[in-house]
């Protein structure tokens, strides 16, 4: 805790990793803000040292690397949504990003990265970056590392933030017939999700063929709920699977948040209900698609 | 061509155009040099002794100019004054000081104060001062505080009551023993409060050559509040100025009785510079209001008059506070049986103290509490009886033809027409349709509710031996330019009351609204006044002005006369311009006029005394603080009353309510500028709408407040609003300027009762409902849980 | 490393088309600068958690929460605060003009968030129905007006700035 912290920014990644990996703690490194301002200006983080990562032109950008579709950490949100070729190759990401709170003022500049290493529970990206089995680079220090965002959420020492940076976000480009739809509930318009799922399946003469789900906002980790819904391959949907899919779902939530959004048994049941509508418009999605 | 009156148009507000190029002041944009600010110091406790405060380490950092503990503060500042002490009233009233000294009472109240010379070296500079404490079991619920063996919140009470009062009127026990249907509700109002956009500021500047001292205030009361700072701060009133510049928002919360007003004027006074403290969002939330649990009975004939009501009610206000939130829920029991006619009521009123945050007033003033358990309760019987709710309230309203109508509790209700609003409510929303398109959706699986409400508000109100007053003053000055000032004792947390004076002054005088600037909210200035509470702005500071203004406009027309050479009889004024009848090329200008009032006072303007300056008092004359023989008085001049309806439909499967339509018809009297108007209603609309569905302060189990943001207080966003149908269904009042009546209070209970109502007929194909606030998806999904469970166990015994 | 570091630094701000260099502390949100430094005060602030959007600017031509900026990262912007709005004339923005005709506020102390949110996106979509208008404006909060008349203002004002004259 410092009165007068420091500032730094750095001009390459290389810089930036140098300056984090000199420091030992109260390092904070921040592009929009929109996550680590609230924190500072209540006094509840107090940095001792500030690392700007805005002029890292690494960061920036959108385009497609090798089969890839490559975001760039500093994105705003407003432009990942708004871009072309996230609009075809990531439809799903589109969907759950317009639904990101805040407002235009948070859409314009909040980041990819700041999203994804906040690794908030209530938060719209992460769910669908894990259902599209995204990859993500990282460096640290002099090594520059690709894991899987999965691999990366699971590891307790990541050190994002503070001892890494995140240069971006890959994600294979979704199937073109492929059935998707991102549910989020939340109690009114100012409010943080209750409960969201992030669903896309394909579908191959009217049955699903293949299918990742992950809910998010009701418990403190997200849930991967695709291997417990492997019964759902090979069948078609139905108002008793749709039950199934809720049922299921919902028993996948053993530790539910409790907090001003609601209780935990409304949470976890919630988890089921989100599962389920999403599950059904990806259906319906597909279906179109397949009629076509 | 300009209408006749500026009164009943919708012109553009005077006092607009500052907001909206971002010109105007609001407190905290006031900076004076050498500048300190001021940090506090909060229990992290609801309950404990301070054993020990060591404020060393704060004063070693560099930049801090000094700290005081609650000891230190008390050798130089009286306990805080009530706003209106409930000692006053028979009640118990504790001795409350700025800043803790043995013990606090709640989480959040301050126990030390640190003055810097910048905002973050004051923060950090607090974090440095140690503070042990000795916790005490808090006394936190309603329940907690009225057992037989719960502890005193404040040590030496003999309970936890700061006033438990009878509204007892007729026999009601005959009511009850003769009645047909006996209908039992209890219904429970949670902790929510107003949370203006702009948090309080004080930035308190020493006057060294006057040795007074200059308060810049979010402050609703201004005069009033001087006073109250005379008495804590030891000096008298006109050592004090206080300054209530543009307010953003107030709805309750910028009424006086906090302890930062006095403490950071003693900061000025102690360190000769001028010192600012901003409340964050999280000491905002703080302040509480609202929280009641009623447990209704409401005795019915067969046919559904209501012949009896019973209502035992607590109102859990926190801590004992200077602030006159604890009056709530005083006005809560007044202001039953509301609308209806029933005349044998026993009502008895509890504002409880426990160690939770104190209240302070909040829009509605526990006038929205009223309506709330009443208009639960009265569906409850009629889904219990089988009455359709707009025919039983039909049945029991008061009629148009019964005014003045002396309430059970001895308020004298002006005018009004309930069931005439009801019915315009109702066919503002297109009643029937909805009813058809509810049938519809069941069918599909949609559940959609209509709720319908009533609120009857009364607004100006005056209580005897306190600062809440029902009269007010306001000056007109016509300069020699003929440019005209009007200044007020009422002031504006932004209704636009300003602009709606200015229409009245320049009807009044005969002059163009243009011309007309009006000044509010000074105690140097300003004529005293009691400033904005009550709905009462309108009302008293409309009326004050129009007597100033039509003692001037009879001094000019003299003047203009004496000019013309003519009889005043012979004079017309209209928009500035003198004439003479049957003469119309004849003119003078108003500058003409005002310049000869001035300068030829021994010729031909001796006819008047100069200067053209009037101040004149408007004293409502229906307020009647003598007590009648059943030891009743009648605090209030006005009773604005509307039906409201709201039209939702519930997602079952998440107990999510969607709000598709909402009508008002609302009686505010005589309507000065229906935008204005139309502008107060909506907003209570999104009080109420919030309240019921999403706003709630929380606590853990150990009284520290877990609500402290934004992100957990959820007000109502642009999306949560629906369409609201406004319609006026007014009905002068007798005993006011024009007819007025308040404008800027109503409407909270009612809409939140509304939609309350609607969620529960959406509910009621499922055989559920819920009387506890606030309806919250989760809520209303374990209700319907619970009724599902419920359902499948009977049929398990079946 | 270290020669990086800095106990303040340096940004040039273009505020309102008067160019300012400043040097700031690394602490410093951009609502901050703006007030404090620039006497700005017509960005307000009601929160600072980034929720209620009072303090809304427009940072290179796209709104932003000016609380939950950090000033110190802006090391070039172009920076339009309410009091920028207006034309060098003096004249309203028609956003400006519309909100003050049609009753939109009462206390204004939203209109940054509401009058910057509704620039932003009248240039985006110049005929925005309700739910575009809801969407638009869901960023800022208002306490006093329920919202429809700020609903029915935007309205005003996209039909005043799709008139020939505006």
């Amino acid at each position: 805790m410092s009165l007068y912290p420091l500032f730094a920014r750095p001009r390459t990644v290389q810089q930036a990793a140098q300056v984090l990996e000199s420091m030992s703690s109260g390092v904070v490194v921040i592009a929009g803000g929109q996550e680590l301002m609230p924190h500072v200006n209540h006094g509840v983080l107090q940095p001792e040292v500030y690392v700007d990562i805005n002029a890292l032109a690494d960061l920036k950008g959108i385009r497609e690397d090798d089969g890839l579709v490559s975001i760039g950490a500093l994105t705003v949100h407003r432009d990942t949504f708004s871009d072309p070729l996230v609009a075809e190759k990531l439809p799903l990401l589109v969907e759950a990003m317009k639904l990101i709170g805040g407002g235009r003022q948070v859409h314009n500049r909040a980041t990819m990265g700041g999203n994804i290493v906040a690794m908030h529970p209530l938060y719209d990206v992460v769910p669908v970056l894990l259902t599209l089995e995204a990859q993500v680079e990282v460096v640290r220090g002099a090594e520059t590392r690709r894991t899987s965002l999965k691999e990366l959420m699971a590891d307790p020492r990541h050190g994002l933030g503070s001892e890494a940076i995140l240069i971006r976000v890959l994600v294979a480009p979704m199937a073109a017939d492929a059935g998707f739809a991102y549910e989020k509930l939340k109690s009114s318009g100012g409010a943080y999700g209750s409960a969201n799922a992030a669903v896309a399946l394909t579908v191959a003469d009217g049955v699903i063929a293949s299918l990742r789900l992950v809910i998010g906002a009701v418990a403190d980790r997200l849930v991967d709920a695709s291997e417990a819904l492997a019964f759902c391959i090979g069948q078609s949907w139905s108002d008793a699977l749709a039950s199934k899919v809720e049922h299921c779902c919902a028993g996948l939530i053993d530790q539910p948040l409790s907090d001003h959004q609601g209780d935990g048994e409304w949470r976890k049941a919630m988890a089921g209900v989100v599962a389920q509508r999403a599950m059904g418009r990806a259906v319906a999605r597909a279906v179109a698609q397949e009629g076509r | 061509m300009p209408a006749d009156k500026y009164v009943g148009q919708s012109v553009r507000t005077i006092e607009g155009r500052g907001p909206v190029t971002g010109t105007s002041k609001y407190t905290n944009d006031f900076a004076f040099p050498g500048q300190l600010y001021a940090f506090i110091v909060r229990s992290p406790h609801a309950s404990a002794k301070i054993k020990r405060v060591d404020l060393s380490g704060a004063l070693k950092v560099h930049g801090v100019v000094c700290a005081y503990d609650g000891a230190q503060v008390a050798e130089h500042l009286n306990p805080l004054t009530h706003y209106i002490d409930p000692g006053v009233f028979g009640g118990q009233s504790a001795e409350l000081r700025a800043v803790a000294i043995d013990e606090v009472w709640c989480y959040g109240q301050p126990v030390a104060v640190v003055v810097a010379d910048d905002r973050r070296v004051a923060r950090y500079a607090a974090s440095r001062i140690q503070i042990d404490y000795e916790p005490i079991s808090p006394v936190l619920e309603i329940e907690d505080a009225i057992a037989p063996d719960a502890r005193a919140v404040v040590p030496g009470w003999e309970n936890n009551f700061i006033m438990r009062v009878p509204f007892r009127n007729g026999d009601p026990d005959g009511a009850f023993a003769r009645a047909d249907h006996v209908v039992s509700t209890t219904v429970r109002i949670h902790r929510f409060s107003t949370q203006p956009i702009e948090t309080r500021c004080y930035n308190a500047v020493w006057e060294h050559d006057t040795e007074s001292v200059t308060l810049y205030a979010t402050a609703q009361n201004p005069h009033p509040m001087r006073y109250v700072l005379s008495q804590i701060l030891r000096m008298p009133e006109n050592k004090i100025r206080v300054i209530a510049p543009t307010i953003g928002g107030a709805f309750g919360v910028k009424m006086h009785g906090h302890p930062e007003e006095s403490l950071i004027c003693l900061m000025a006074k102690l360190t000769g510079r001028p010192v600012k403290w901003t409340e964050t969002r999280e000491e905002c939330l703080l302040v509480g209001a609202r929280e009641q649990r009623h447990d209704v009975q409401m005795a019915f004939t067969a046919d559904g008059e209501l012949i009896g009501l019973r209502d035992n009610f607590y109102a859990n206000t926190g801590a004992p506070s200077a602030c006159p939130g604890w009056g709530m829920a005083f006005l809560t029991g007044l202001t039953m049986p509301g609308p209806y006619k029933v005349r044998d009521i026993d009502v008895t009123m509890h504002a409880v103290a426990t160690n939770k945050p104190a209240w302070n007033a909040a829009r509605g003033y526990g006038k929205e509490a009223t309506a709330i358990a009443l208009e639960l309760a009265l569906d409850e019987a009629a889904r219990e009886l089988g009455f359709d709710p707009v025919e039983l309230r039909m049945k029991n309203f008061i009629q148009s033809d019964q005014f003045p109508y002396p309430s059970p509790n001895g308020l004298m209700y002006d005018s009004g027409d309930y069931g005439g609003a009801v019915q315009k409510a109702l066919a503002a929303i297109d009643y029937e349709g909805w009813r058809a398109r509810q049938a519809e959706g069941i069918r599909d699986g949609k559940y959609i509710g209509i709720g319908i409400a009533y609120e009857l508000t009364p607004e100006g109100g005056a209580l005897p031996g306190t600062m809440v007053s029902g009269y007010d003053s306001s000056s007109v000055r016509i300069g020699p330019d003929g440019s005209v000032r009007v200044l007020t004792g009422v002031t504006t947390p932004g209704t636009g009351n300003p602009t709606g004076i200015a229409q009245i002054v320049a009807d009044e005088l005969g002059v163009a609204l243009e011309t007309i600037e009006v000044t509010q909210g000074d105690t140097t200035t300003c004529p005293y006044g009691f400033g904005n509470y009550s709905g009462r702005s309108t009302i008293v500071g409309g009326g004050s002005a129009a007597l100033a203004a039509q003692e001037l406009r009879v001094k000019v027309i003299k003047v203009a006369a004496a000019l013309f050479g003519v009889e005043v009889e012979q004079v017309e004024l209209h928009r500035g311009i003198f004439s003479v009848v049957g003469d119309p090329a004849r003119t003078l200008t108003f500058k003409e006029v005002s310049y000869a009032s001035y300068t030829r006072a021994y010729d031909v303007a001796s006819c008047i005394m100069p200067p053209l300056e009037a101040t004149a008092t408007f004293k409502p004359s229906s307020i009647r603080h003598t007590p009648d023989e059943n030891g009743h008085i009648n605090p209030y001049p006005s009773y604005s009353n509307a039906a409201y309806v709201a039209v939702c439909e519930v997602d079952v499967a998440t107990g999510k309510t969607n709000l598709l339509r909402f009508a008002a018809a609302h009686d505010c009297g005589r309507v000065i500028n229906p935008v204005l108007v139309e502008g107060q209603a909506c907003g209570a609309v999104g009080f109420g709408v919030g309240g019921l569905l999403f706003e709630d302060i929380r606590f853990d189990s150990s009284g520290r407040q877990l609500t402290r943001g934004f992100m957990d207080y959820v007000m109502p966003r642009c999306e949560d609003i629906p369409e609201i149908r406004m319609v006026h269904h007014d009905s002068p009042n007798p005993d006011t300027y024009m007819g007025l009546k308040g404008a800027g209070e109503a409407g909270v209970g009612g809409s939140a009762a509304a939609v309350a109502n609607a969620i529960n007929d959406a509910l009621r194909p499922l055989g559920v409902a819920l009387n506890q606030l606030p309806f919250s998806p989760s809520r209303v999904w374990g209700v319907i849980q619970a009724g599902t469970a419920a359902k499948q166990n009977i049929g398990e015994a079946a | 490393m270290e020669d990086l570091l800095t106990q303040s630094t340096l940004v040039q701000l273009r505020v309102n088309g008067k160019l300012h260099e400043l040097e700031v502390m690394p602490f410093t949100s951009l609502l901050d600068l703006l007030r404090e430094e620039l006497h700005l005060t017509g960005t307000h602030m009601g929160c600072m958690t980034g929720h209620c959007g009072a303090c809304t600017v427009m940072v290179n031509g796209r709104i932003a929460k000016s609380c939950i900026v950090l000033a110190s990262t802006l090391e070039r912007a172009e920076i339009t605060t309410i009091e920028g709005l207006r034309t060098a004339d003096g004249k309203l923005h028609p956003v400006q003009q519309a909100f003050w005709d049609e009753a939109g506020f009462q206390c204004g102390y939203c209109a940054p968030g509401m009058l910057m949110s509704a620039v932003e996106l009248l240039k985006e979509n110049p005929n925005p129905d309700d739910a575009a208008i809801e969407s638009g404006i869901a960023g800022t909060l208002c306490r006093c007006t329920g919202y429809r008349s700020i609903v029915r203002a935007v309205k005003a004002a996209a039909v005043r700035m799709n008139s020939p004259e505006a």
